[in-house]
C-alpha cells in the first residue's frame, strides 16, 4: 500500500457545498510523484495554473490529457504585474461558472500568487475580514509576509473589473436562490 | 441585507451586486450575539480541511456570525480546559453539540494544559471525525495549532497519506515557532489500526481514500 503524497500546500479554499460539488483546493505544482493522489481522491474538472507557460513540462500535459481535465494558464510573475487585472477578471469568470467545479488553483510554490487569489476569493466573494485574509495568508507562506501582496489585496476594487458571469451559474456558496 | 461588495463600483457590476445582496439571507444568525458590521470575520487558523470539516483555534464572539455560515452540528473540543462560556453559550442556542476529547477524568493532576494529546484523547476525537453523521464538523483547541494539528495529522494517516505531507500539514499552522516533536511523534506513532470504525458511517473522503488502495 502506497501512501498518497499529495501536492505541496495543499488546501482548501471553498468546501461548503452539500453535495460536495463545488470545491476550489490550491496547492503548488504538482509533480509526478502527487498524480495518484489528485487522480484519485480529488475529482478534479479544471486546473487554473498562475504562472509561466514555459514550466509546464511534457509530463504535467500528459496527465492533464489522460483525465480530461481543462488546464488554464495565467502568465503572472507578482502582483506588480502590467495588466494583472485583465487576469483575475478571466480567473474570476472561471469562478463564478458552476460547470468548471471542481477546480484545482496552482503556483508554483503555492504561496504568494495563489494567497494573492485566496485573497481576493474571500474579499469578494465571501466577505472575509482582511484581518482573517491575512492570516491566511500567513499560514500558508511560513509567515514571509509580502507587504505588496497584501496591499494589492486590500486595495483591491471588483467593481473595477466588469466581470461576465451567467447568473444561472453562479456557485451555490454564494446562497443565490 | 448585508452588503458584500465595495461601495465603489460600475454600473456593469450594479446586476451582481443588487442580486447577490437580495439573495442573501442572514436571518439564520443570531444578531443578537453581537453584529460586526458587513464584514465577516473567521476564527485564528481557520482553514477548510475536507468536505464539511473545518479545523481553527477557539472562537470568540467576533467569530459567531462566520460560525453560523457553516451550519455545524458537531464541535470536537481538544484542549483539556473549559472554553470560554459565551462559545458555549453559543453552541447551546444553536444546537451544536461540543465533545470535549481530552477532558478526561482519569488523568486527573498530570493533565497539564501545555502537555499534548494523548492516544486515549486522540482517538476518541477521531471516533467523532470517522461518523459520517456528525458532519459538518469543526475541530478546535485554543489556537488551533498544536491539539488541532494532532488530530488533523493522525487523520490524515487514516487517509493514507504520506508521513512528511501530515507534517508538513501540520507545520503550516503552528506559527513562527514553529513544530513540536513530540506532536509529529504522536503522529507518526500513531497506528491507524487501532481505530475502529463502521464503514457504513465513514464521510465519502475517507471512503474514497481508502478504497483506491
Amino acid at each position: 500500500m502506497i501512501p498518497y503524497i499529495p501536492p505541496l500546500n495543499l488546501g482548501m479554499v471553498i468546501n461548503s457545498s452539500k453535495d460536495n460539488t463545488e470545491v476550489i483546493y490550491r496547492s503548488g505544482f504538482p509533480q509526478p510523484l502527487n498524480y495518484p493522489y489528485i487522480e484519485e481522491t480529488l475529482n478534479l474538472k479544471t486546473i487554473i495554473y498562475i504562472g509561466s507557460e514555459k514550466s509546464v513540462t511534457d509530463e504535467y500535459k500528459a496527465f492533464i490529457k489522460k483525465n480530461n481535465y481543462s488546464l488554464k494558464i495565467f502568465e503572472m510573475s507578482s502582483v506588480r504585474d502590467e495588466n494583472l487585472h485583465i487576469k483575475i477578471k478571466h480567473i474570476f469568470e472561471l469562478i463564478l461558472n458552476k460547470q468548471n467545479y471542481p477546480i484545482l488553483i496552482h503556483s508554483n510554490k503555492g504561496k504568494h500568487r495563489i494567497g494573492v487569489i485566496t485573497g481576493l476569493i474571500r474579499k469578494v466573494l465571501l466577505g472575509w475580514s482582511i484581518s482573517g485574509i491575512y492570516q491566511e495568508y500567513g499560514v500558508y507562506t511560513g509567515n514571509i509576509k509580502g507587504e505588496m501582496d497584501l496591499e494589492f489585496i486590500n486595495n483591491f476594487e471588483f467593481g473595477d473589473l466588469n466581470v461576465d458571469f451567467d447568473i444561472d451559474q453562479l456557485p451555490s456558496y454564494l446562497n443565490y436562490v | 441585507m448585508v452588503n458584500y461588495f465595495p461601495t465603489h463600483q460600475t454600473t456593469s457590476q450594479h446586476q451582481l451586486n443588487q442580486t447577490l445582496t437580495e439573495h442573501y439571507s442572514f436571518s439564520h444568525i443570531n444578531m443578537n450575539i453581537l453584529i460586526t458590521g458587513n464584514k465577516i470575520i473567521p476564527p485564528i487558523n481557520f482553514c477548510p480541511v475536507e468536505h464539511q470539516l473545518y479545523r481553527s483555534g477557539q472562537p470568540s464572539p467576533l467569530n459567531f456570525p462566520f460560525l453560523s455560515t457553516l451550519n455545524l452540528k458537531c464541535i470536537v473540543w481538544l484542549s483539556n480546559e473549559d472554553p470560554e462560556d459565551s462559545f458555549l453559550e453559543y453552541c447551546d442556542l444553536n444546537n451544536i453539540t461540543i465533545q470535549f476529547s481530552a477532558i478526561n477524568p482519569d488523568f486527573g493532576e498530570d493533565d497539564n494544559p501545555w502537555d499534548g494529546l494523548n492516544e486515549k484523547s486522540i482517538a476518541n476525537a477521531l471516533n467523532t471525525l470517522l461518523d459520517k453523521r456528525n458532519y459538518p464538523l469543526l475541530v478546535c483547541c485554543g489556537m488551533g495549532r498544536h491539539r488541532t494539528g494532532t488530530v488533523i495529522g493522525c487523520l490524515r494517516r487514516i487517509m493514507n497519506w504520506n508521513l512528511a505531507s501530515c507534517s508538513e500539514e501540520y507545520r503550516r499552522f503552528t506559527g513562527s515557532r514553529g513544530g513540536r516533536i513530540l506532536v509529529e511523534l504522536l503522529i507518526e506513532g500513531f497506528n491507524k489500526d487501532s481505530i475502529q470504525y463502521d464503514e457504513e458511517l465513514l464521510p465519502d473522503f475517507i471512503k474514497n481514500s481508502i478504497k483506491k488502495q
